[in-house]
C-alpha cells in the first residue's frame, strides 16, 4: 500500500510560455503542480500518477492580489494564507471568510487559490465563492489568454473547462458596493474536513430591501451549485419579510446530492435546508450593521 | 529531470544535495540530513507529525517535494530547540502541562504551536483549539496540549 | 491519601526533554548499517484463490535485493505459539499467504530493496492473479453451520464458544421479574491507531547465529519468545530492543505475520531488513478491534433492583488474530455485572471469523462487559420511568457490600463505585443539568446526559502476565540503575518508577536511571498492556528498593556504629536521626560495598543489588464513573460534547498528572470511537476507510475539557496501587452513547450502540418519523 510517489520528471519553468509548452508536449502525462496540498497526497498514495510535473512556483507574476477596476485580481499561485492576509482581497469579504474554512493553517500556507479552483473539488469553498460572485477565470494557453466565467468553469467533479495544456493564471472577483453582508457555513465531520454540505452567501441591502443576493452551495453535487432562482426571488424583497426556513426548504428540494460514507443524499438535503437559513441570516445581519 | 541539485538552508546550515525529485521534504530531512525529529504519521497530509517551518510558515513536509524547497529556509524541531539542553518556553510549557506521552506527535505540535503563537500571541481558547486541529494526537486527548499552548501564551512567549 | 516526597507527586517527566526536542529515537530513526527496506504485496481481494504469482519483473527492478513469497518463507516457519497463552487455532502456522487470501491486506510477497521508494516501485511489478470468492463478512451468516469457512483447515468459523449454561435460578429470576429489559447493544469496528505505525528491523548474523531485532513493541520479551519459536532457535540467540515507541494501545503487543516475514527474510538474506509500516497498511492490515454485539437482558424487581442479567455476546474477530482467538469472553463473563449487585448472571459468547482484518487487543479489549450493561441501565431507567442516576444508585456496590463476591466467585474488595458515582454527579451538577435540559427542550434544543460507571479488572495477572521482576542496583558511586522487563510506549514507566524508587530508597529521581526494553539487560516480563505497569512494575521496584534500602542501612549501621533503627535516609544520605554530621552518602556506601568490602562486617555480602520478582493477584480492581453532557443538532446530526467529568479511583496514585493523562487519552479514544472513528467494509470486503481522510480521529476541536476527580482507596498490594490505563476507554463509549440517547428521548428513538456519526443520528431521527 504505497505512500511514496511513483517516479516522475520534474519541471520548474521560469515563465508561463515554457510551462505551456511543456504541457503541450506531454499532454495527459503532465500535471501542473501548484501548492501540492491536493495533488501530492494523490501521488504519494499512487491514486494518480503523471510522468511529468510542472511546478509553477518559479513563474513571476502569478502571486499577489491587486485591485483592477471594480474587481480584485488574485494571482493563481497566491496561497490561501496570502488571500486571508491581503488587504486588497479584503474588498471581497466572502473570500476571506471562505478561506478560514479551508483545511488547517498549515495547508493554507501552501495551498493556492488557483490550485483550489483548478482542482475543482465539489466540496471546496473557493469554487463556490467564485461561482456565487460570478468570478472570471483568466486562463493562458498555447493560443494566448482567455477568460472563462465561473458559471462555465466547473464542469464536473475534478473537471474544469480548461484544456490539458492551459494554466490558470488568475481569478477576478467583482467587488460589491453598498451595505453588504457575507457568510460562509458548512457542515463537516470535524474542523477542517471537507464539507458534507456548505453554503456561501452575499446580501446587499438598499434600505429595507435586498438589492442583490448571491447564494451557492458546495458538497451537494459534482460541482458547486448556484441558487439563482432563489436569488431572483430574494431580489427586491423586504428583508424582514423573508421566510428563511421556506427558502431553505426550497433550495434543498432542488438538490440532487450524492451519498457517501458520511451522509446520504436525503441527509445532505436536510443539512442544506438548515444551513441556508443560517447563512442567509448571518449575511443579512452583517449587512444591516454595515 | 528525475534528479535535481538542491540548495537550501536547514536550521541555519546550508546544504547542497542532489536528490530524486519525487523525494518528499520529510524524507529528505529525516534520511538525507539525519534530522529525525520530524516524524511520519500518515504521509498523506492529515496528521501533522511532519510539520516544519518553511520560510517561517508551518507546513506539512510530507506534502512537499524536497526540490520545492530549493532556495528556502527550513526550520525543524531541532532548529527550534536549544543546543545547551534547556527547553524553550513552549517546550517547558508542554512539560509542565503533561502535554506529551509517547512523544511521536510532539515535534509537530511544538513546531505548529511556535508558528501559531508567533502570529497570535493572545489567542482565545477557541482559537487555540482550532490552531491545534491540524495535528493529531492519540495519547493525551489534547488536554495537556491545549493547556500547554495556553500556558505559553499567558506567559507571553512565542518561542 | 497523603502524598510522599515523590509518590503521589506530579513531578515532571524525565522522558519529556528528549521527546520535546526531537531527540526521541523511534524505530524509523534507528540506523542499522546495510539495512534494506521492505514493502509488501498485499491482497486487494477479501477472499480468493491465488492462481498466479510472478515476481520475475520485481526481482530485476532497480535496487531490489530479494523478493520472497510463501514458497520461500513458509517452510522456514518452525512453530508459532505464544508463550504463556492458551493454544488456539491461531496464530496460523504459516507466514505469507500461500494458496489463498483471507482478507484485504493479506500479505502475499515481501520485496526487500535499497529503500522504500524502490521497494514500492517493485511491488507494483509483481503480477498476482487471484480468483475472487464471495467473502464471509456477516457474523450471523458466518456462524451458520452451512457457511463458507474463513479458515477451511480449522473446520469452523467459531473457534471459541462459551455456551449458555442451563441455570434454573437464572430462568426463574427472569420469569418472576417485575420488569424485563432487553436490547442488543452493538459496538462498531474501530481501531487502535497509534500515531506511530508498526516497525521492525531484523538482523541475523549467520556466523555467530545471533538475531538482533529492534521492534516498536509493547513487549520485548514477548517478541523474543515468539521469534525463538518461529525460527526454532534459542532465546539466548535473540536480543530484542525497543526504541522509543509512539503508542501501542494493544496493537503492538504481538508480532504479526508481516513482521514475521521481515525476520524470516533477514535470516534468508543474512543481512539486516527493515520494515516501517505505512498508515494505509496500519489502518487496513495491521489489526482491528471492537466490532461486537451483545444481546443483553435484565430482570428487575418492582423497586428497580436488578435480580439477574444475561448476555449473549458475538464478536467479529476477523481473519488473523494476534493473541489466541482474541475472543474476550473469558474476561467479559466474570464481570458482566460491572459495578452492580446482581445475584444471577448468565453469559454466552461466540468469537466468529470473517474475511476482514483480524483483531489485536485495544485498550480494554473486554470492554463490552461495561458497555453493554451501562447502556442497558439507561434503557431500563427509561422503560421503568426512573432517572438513570437513581437506578444506578439503587444497584451500585457500596462500601457495606464489600468484599463483594461475584457470581464467578472472584472477589472485589477495595472499590468505590458508589463514591465515584456521587462525586461525578456532583461535579457535573446532575440535577442542575436536568433543569437546563428541560429549558432547552422547550427552545427546540436537544441536550443529553450520559453515565458510564465501571469497575475495571486491571493488572490482569495470569500465567506469563502474573509476574514482573526488577533489579535495583546501586553502583560504587551511589547512583542507582533499575532494570525492568517493561516496554513503555508512552505511559511514563520511566518517570513513575523513578518516583517509586526515590520514595523507597531515599534518593533523588535524578540519581536513578531506568533500563527497560532490552531482553539482554532485563528479566522476563510480559510488557506494557492490560493496565499492569503500576501494579506489577511498581511493586517489583518497591520491593527491590526496600531490600536495597535494608542493605544500605545494614552497611551504614555498621560503619557508623549505630543501630539500624536510629538511621534515616534522605537525599541520598544515610544518617543518624537527630544528628547533622553522623552520616554517609550513598557514594561512600557504594565505595564501601564494592571496593572497601574488606571493611564490611563479617557475613555482610559485597555489592548493592536487589532483585525482586513480584507476583500479582489475578485481578486488581479499580473503578471510575464518567458522566458527559452533549447537544445534538437534529438538522445536521452533529454531536457536541459539552462537559465531560470523570471521578476515578485507582488506589494510591504514583503521579496524578500521569493518571489524568491516561484518563484523557482513553476518554478521547472512546469518544472518538463512538462519534467519529469507523472502520467500514463494503459488501465485497473492501475497507473503505483506509486513510486518515476517511478514518476520522478526533482533533482538539472535537474534545471537551475533561475534568477529573480523584478518590484513593488503596489496593491490597504493598504499594496500594491499581491499574487504570484502560478505564478511560472502557467507561467512555457508554457515557457518550447514553448522552446522545438521552438527548434524543423526545424523538422516541432507540439508541442501541455505536457508531453515532451524523449519518446514524439522522437515520434514527428519520426512522422515528421526524
Amino acid at each position: 500500500m504505497p505512500v511514496k510517489p511513483a517516479p516522475f520528471d520534474y519541471h520548474c519553468p521560469g515563465d508561463l510560455a515554457e510551462a505551456i509548452a511543456i504541457l503541450q508536449q506531454y499532454g495527459d502525462e503532465a500535471k501542473v503542480l501548484a501548492g501540492g496540498q491536493s495533488l501530492i497526497p494523490l501521488l504519494s498514495l499512487r491514486l494518480s500518477r503523471f510522468d511529468h510535473l510542472v511546478d509553477l512556483q518559479a513563474i513571476e507574476g502569478l502571486r499577489g492580489v491587486t485591485v483592477v477596476d471594480s474587481s480584485i485580481r488574485v494571482g493563481a499561485m497566491t496561497t490561501q494564507a496570502g488571500v486571508a492576509r491581503s488587504n486588497d482581497a479584503a474588498a471581497v469579504p466572502l473570500l476571506t471568510k471562505a478561506t478560514c474554512h479551508i483545511g488547517h493553517y498549515q495547508i493554507r500556507n501552501r495551498g493556492t487559490l488557483g490550485g483550489s479552483l483548478a482542482h475543482a473539488d465539489p466540496a471546496a469553498e473557493y469554487p463556490a465563492a467564485a461561482l456565487a460572485l460570478d468570478a472570471s477565470l483568466e486562463i493562458a494557453g498555447a493560443n494566448g489568454s482567455r477568460r472563462i466565467p465561473a458559471a462555465d468553469f466547473f464542469v464536473s467533479m475534478w473537471v474544469t473547462a480548461m484544456e490539458p495544456d492551459e494554466v490558470l493564471v488568475a481569478a477576478h472577483f467583482p467587488i460589491w458596493s453598498g451595505r453588504c453582508g457575507w457568510a460562509v457555513a458548512e457542515v463537516a465531520r470535524r474542523a477542517g474536513d471537507f464539507a458534507m454540505c456548505g453554503a456561501v452567501c452575499g446580501i446587499q441591502l438598499d434600505g429595507q430591501r435586498v438589492s442583490r443576493a448571491a447564494l451557492a452551495l458546495f458538497g451537494v453535487d459534482s460541482v458547486p451549485v448556484r441558487a439563482r432562482v432563489i436569488e431572483s426571488e430574494l431580489a427586491d424583497a423586504v428583508v424582514d419579510d423573508l421566510d428563511l426556513p421556506a427558502i431553505g426548504a426550497a433550495v434543498a428540494a432542488k438538490l440532487d446530492p450524492p451519498g457517501d460514507l458520511h451522509a446520504s443524499p436525503a441527509q445532505r438535503r436536510r443539512m442544506a435546508k438548515a444551513l441556508v437559513p443560517r447563512v442567509l441570516a448571518a449575511a443579512i445581519n452583517e449587512a444591516k450593521h454595515a | 529531470m528525475r534528479e535535481m541539485a538542491l540548495t537550501l538552508t536547514v536550521n541555519g546550515e546550508r546544504f547542497s544535495r542532489t536528490v530524486e525529485v519525487r523525494r518528499t521534504l520529510a524524507d529528505f530531512l529525516r534520511d538525507d540530513l539525519c534530522l529525525t525529529g520530524t516524524h511520519l504519521g500518515c504521509e498523506h497530509g492529515v496528521c501533522g507529525a511532519c510539520t516544519v517551518l518553511l520560510d517561517g510558515d508551518a507546513v506539512r513536509s510530507c506534502l512537499m517535494f524536497a526540490v520545492q524547497a530549493d532556495g528556502a529556509e527550513v526550520t525543524t524541531i531541532e532548529g527550534l530547540s536549544k543546543r545547551d539542553g534547556g527547553l524553550t518556553p513552549i517546550q517547558a510549557a508542554f512539560q509542565a502541562e503533561h502535554g506529551l506521552q509517547c512523544g511521536y506527535c510532539t515535534p509537530g505540535f511544538v513546531v505548529s504551536a511556535h508558528a501559531f503563537l508567533a502570529e497570535h500571541p493572545n489567542p482565545s481558547d477557541e482559537e487555540i483549539r482550532e490552531a491545534l486541529s491540524g495535528n493529531l494526537c492519540r495519547c493525551t486527548g489534547y488536554q495537556g496540549i491545549i493547556a500547554a499552548v495556553k500556558r505559553a501564551a499567558n506567559t507571553g512567549v512565542s518561542s | 491519601m497523603t502524598a510522599g516526597r515523590f509518590m503521589g507527586q506530579a513531578i515532571a517527566r524525565t522522558e519529556d526533554p528528549r521527546l520535546l526536542t526531537g531527540r526521541g529515537r523511534y524505530i524509523a530513526d534507528v540506523v542499522v548499517p546495510g539495512a534494506s527496506d521492505a514493502a509488501f504485496l498485499r491482497s486487494e481481494v477479501a477472499r480468493g484463490t491465488i492462481v498466479g504469482l510472478d515476481t520475475e519483473a520485481a526481482r530485476s527492478a532497480p535496487g531490489v535485493r530479494a523478493v520472497f513469497t510463501a514458497a520461500d518463507l513458509n517452510p522456514r516457519v518452525h512453530e508459532t505459539s505464544l508463550a504463556g497463552l492458551l493454544e488456539a487455532p491461531y496464530p496460523p502456522k504459516y507466514c505469507l499467504a500461500e494458496k489463498d487470501v483471507r482478507f484485504v491486506g493479506d500479505p502475499i510477497a515481501i520485496v526487500v530493496a535499497e529503500n522504500r521508494y524502490l521497494a514500492e516501485d517493485a511491488v507494483e511489478l509483481i503480477e498476482v492473479d487471484i480468483d475472487p470468492q464471495v467473502p464471509v463478512l456477516d457474523v450471523d451468516a458466518a456462524r451458520d453451520r452451512d457457511s463458507d469457512l474463513v479458515h477451511p483447515e480449522v473446520g469452523t468459523n467459531t473457534p471459541m464458544v462459551i455456551p449458555l449454561f442451563d441455570d434454573p435460578e437464572l430462568e426463574a429470576a427472569f420469569a418472576q421479574a417485575a420488569h424485563l429489559v432487553r436490547d442488543t447493544v452493538t459496538m462498531h469496528r474501530y481501531v487502535q491507531v497509534p500515531m506511530e505505525c508498526r516497525g521492525i528491523i531484523a538482523d541475523w548474523n549467520p556466523h555467530d547465529k545471533q538475531l538482533t531485532v529492534w521492534s516498536s513493541t509493547q513487549s520485548v520479551h514477548g517478541v523474543q519468545a515468539f521469534l525463538a519459536g518461529l525460527l526454532g532457535i534459542g532465546t539466548n540467540q535473540i536480543r530484542v530492543l525497543q526504541p522509543d515507541v509512539g503508542g501501542g494501545f494493544g496493537q503492538k503487543t504481538m508480532l504479526m505475520r508481516d513482521e514475521w516475514a521481515v525476520v524470516l527474510a533477514a535470516t534468508l538474506l543474512g543481512r539486516p531488513v527493515r520494515w516501517i509500516e505505512d498508515r494505509r497498511e496500519n489502518l487496513v492490515a495491521a489489526a482491528h478491534a471492537r466490532d461486537e454485539k451483545m444481546d443483553l437482558s435484565m430482570a428487575l424487581d418492582g423497586d428497580g433492583t436488578i435480580t439477574a442479567i444475561r448476555g449473549e455476546h458475538i464478536e467479529n474477530i476477523g481473519a488473523y488474530q494476534t493473541m489466541g482467538s482474541m475472543g474476550s469472553g473469558a474476561l467479559v463473563a466474570p464481570f458482566l455485572s460491572n459495578a452492580y449487585k446482581v445475584p444471577k448472571v448468565g453469559y454466552a459468547n461466540q468469537a466468529v471469523y470473517t474475511n476482514t482484518c483480524g483483531k489485536a487487543p485495544y485498550r480494554g479489549p473486554f470492554l463490552m462487559y461495561a458497555v453493554g450493561i451501562e447502556q442497558l441501565m439507561d434503557t431500563a431507567a427509561r422503560q421503568i420511568g426512573i432517572d438513570p442516576l437513581e437506578l444506578r444508585r439503587r444497584n451500585v456496590i457500596r462500601t457495606q457490600d464489600l468484599p463483594y463476591t461475584l457470581p464467578s466467585t472472584l472477589c472485589m474488595d477495595a472499590i468505590t463505585p458508589a463514591e465515584t458515582l456521587d462525586q461525578a454527579a456532583s461535579m457535573i451538577d446532575y440535577d442542575g443539568f436536568r433543569a437546563e435540559q428541560a429549558v432547552a427542550r422547550k427552545q427546540g434544543r436537544y441536550l443529553g446526559i450520559g453515565i458510564g460507571l465501571c469497575v475495571e479488572p486491571s493488572a490482569i495477572a495470569f500465567g506469563g502476565l502474573a509476574t514482573e521482576a526488577a533489579v535495583v542496583r546501586m553502583d560504587h558511586s551511589g547512583k542507582v540503575t533499575v532494570l525492568l522487563g517493561s516496554s513503555s510506549t508512552g505511559m511514563s514507566v520511566t518517570t513513575t518508577m523513578k518516583q517509586v524508587v526515590a520514595e523507597h530508597l531515599g534518593c533523588a529521581p535524578e540519581d536513578i536511571s531506568i533500563v527497560q526494553g532490552d531482553t539482554a539487560a532485563t528479566g522476563y516480563g510480559a510488557g506494557t498492556m492490560g493496565s499492569r505497569s503500576a501494579v506489577l512494575y511498581g511493586n517489583a521496584v518497591a520491593a527491590a528498593s526496600i531490600e536495597l534500602r535494608s542493605k544500605l542501612l545494614d552497611i551504614a549501621a555498621d560503619a557508623l556504629e549505630a543501630a539500624v533503627e536510629d538511621l534515616d535516609i534522605d537525599d541520598g544520605r544515610v544518617f543518624v536521626r537527630g544528628t547533622a554530621t553522623k552520616g554517609m552518602k550513598f557514594a561512600e556506601l557504594g565505595q564501601l560495598a564494592y571496593m572497601g568490602h574488606d571493611m564490611l562486617a563479617p557475613g555482610m555480602r559485597p555489592g548493592l543489588e536487589a532483585f525482586h520478582r513480584y507476583k500479582a493477584p489475578p485481578f486488581t480492581f479499580s473503578n471510575a464513573c464518567h458522566i458527559c453532557t452533549c447537544e445534538v443538532d437534529v438538522d445536521t446530526g452533529r454531536v457536541t460534547i459539552l462537559r465531560y467529568v470523570v471521578s476515578e479511583d485507582c488506589g494510591r496514585m504514583i503521579n496524578p498528572k500521569v493518571v489524568e493523562g491516561q484518563i484523557f487519552g482513553g476518554v478521547v479514544q472512546g469518544l472518538g470511537g463512538v462519534l467519529y472513528e469507523h472502520m467500514i467494509y463494503d459488501d465485497d470486503g473492501n475497507p473503505l476507510t483506509s486513510t486518515f481522510v476517511d478514518y476520522l480521529l478526533p482533533t482538539a476541536c472535537e474534545v471537551p475539557t475533561i475534568e477529573v476527580g480523584h478518590i484513593e482507596s488503596p489496593a491490597a498490594n504493598p504499594l496500594g496501587v491499581k491499574g487504570m490505563g484502560e478505564g478511560g476507554a472502557i467507561a467512555s463509549p457508554a457515557a457518550v452513547v447514553n448522552a446522545v440517547a438521552d438527548a434524543l428521548t423526545p424523538f422516541g428513538v432507540t439508541v442501541s450502540g455505536s457508531p453515532l456519526g451524523p449519518k446514524q443520528i439522522l437515520d434514527m431521527i428519520a426512522t422515528a418519523g421526524h
